[in-house]
């Protein structure tokens, strides 16, 4: 790889180092002083996030189909086979690191292995 | 007084941390070294894990960098993974009013999934100080996430091993945050709305534009279809319980 430019990778850093930093500091800017927040706001603010990890699975899935649907021969059975592995143990172990490196352990697998 | 046991307590504390953050700052490194393709990656490791703190983005970056991802992109999606920050430090407002603005930016800048739980738990032993107790439990969690995210990178560029499929990892994470959200029943309903949303946006826009006008949609059908997804998520809104320190 010819490797991305230090301008971009620095630019990278302060860019997510300040959107991130801006978030957690929200609350603090808007009701700090003791205003109360707006219920719009709070109820819109509390089902994000599940609305907007669920838009970023399918995501990652559109860009599987993108970047392998096309030379895959086992039509996708290696992100399903990895994400069920990964869904199951966490719902039954509870442990985001068991469940994560289960599931990329069968990715890699059968990845490696089963499709050329 | 002496304030030693709140030292020793956040320590205590903070141990589960210790091993989840190196365990998966270490994935999230060898990640960096593997895909990314940079040439000194301890050092962007070490840069980026000690200026964001953030499990999920530490991941996302390593597409961003490969893919050279534009900054509005990059911006946007840092809000979309990072959007449930916001909510935490309304419960945290009246225990951090007054103290040193350092301080502050400090333990606000720190606060991560696993820190802000700490901190809302507050173990702090009677008549200690909460202030210090949060700034060591933030400070130690933070050390444990550099140490992993460094580490892997580390071993990642000296032992290259065969690694197709690893970027997985991201996705699993995904699942993973996704899975426990959805265990509240609560929860299921907009995590819906958010997977409708983004699958008509990724089959007109296709992946590489599907996230811009995939938040829009979601927004929209959340503001106006709120009271119907309040009814069916059996959750009427209260503002009440979320500004109490």
């Amino acid at each position: 790889m010819t490797g991305t430019s230090t301008e971009y990778l620095l630019l990278l850093a302060a860019v997510t180092a300040g959107v991130t930093l801006l978030l957690r500091a929200l609350p603090f800017l808007l009701f700090g002083t003791g205003k109360r927040p707006p219920a719009l706001i709070l109820s819109i603010g509390n089902v994000l996030s599940p609305a907007a990890i669920a838009m970023l699975v399918v995501y990652c899935f559109a860009c599987y189909v993108r970047d392998r649907a096309p030379l895959d021969h086992m039509l996708g059975l290696a992100e399903i086979a990895a994400s069920v592995t990964v869904i199951c143990l966490q719902l039954w172990k509870r442990n985001p690191l068991l469940s994560i490196l289960a599931g990329t352990a069968v990715y890699m697998i059968l990845v490696q292995t089963v499709v050329p | 007084m002496n304030q030693k046991p709140v030292l020793k307590q956040a320590f205590i504390s903070s141990l589960p941390v210790l091993m989840g953050y190196t365990a998966m700052g270490f994935a999230a490194g060898v990640l960096l070294a593997a895909k990314s393709g940079v040439k000194l990656p301890a050092l962007w490791a070490f840069l980026t894990s000690a200026t964001s703190i953030s499990g999920a983005l530490q991941f996302m970056l390593v597409d961003w960098i490969r893919t050279t991802r534009p900054m509005l992109d990059v911006a946007l999606l840092t809000v979309c993974l990072n959007i449930r920050y916001s909510m935490y430090g309304l419960s945290l407002i009246e225990r951090f009013r007054g103290i040193h603005p350092l301080k502050k930016l400090y333990l606000i800048w720190s606060l991560t999934d696993e820190t802000y739980a700490l901190e809302v738990e507050n173990k702090v032993p009677p008549g200690g100080d909460s202030i210090l107790y949060c700034l060591t439990l933030a400070g130690l969690n933070h050390c444990y996430w550099i140490m992993g995210v460094v580490a892997g990178a580390l071993a990642g560029a000296a032992l290259p091993f065969p690694d197709k499929g690893i970027d997985f990892a991201m996705t699993a994470l995904f699942l993973v945050i996704l899975t426990d959200q959805c265990r509240e029943r609560k929860n299921r309903i907009y995590a819906a709305v958010g997977l409708a949303a983004s699958v008509v946006c990724a089959l007109i826009f296709g992946a590489q534009k599907m996230l811009i006008p995939s938040m829009i949609l979601m927004l929209s059908a959340l503001i106006v279809c709120r009271k119907s997804l309040e009814r069916i998520a059996g959750t009427p809104p209260e503002p009440e319980d979320e500004v109490k320190p």
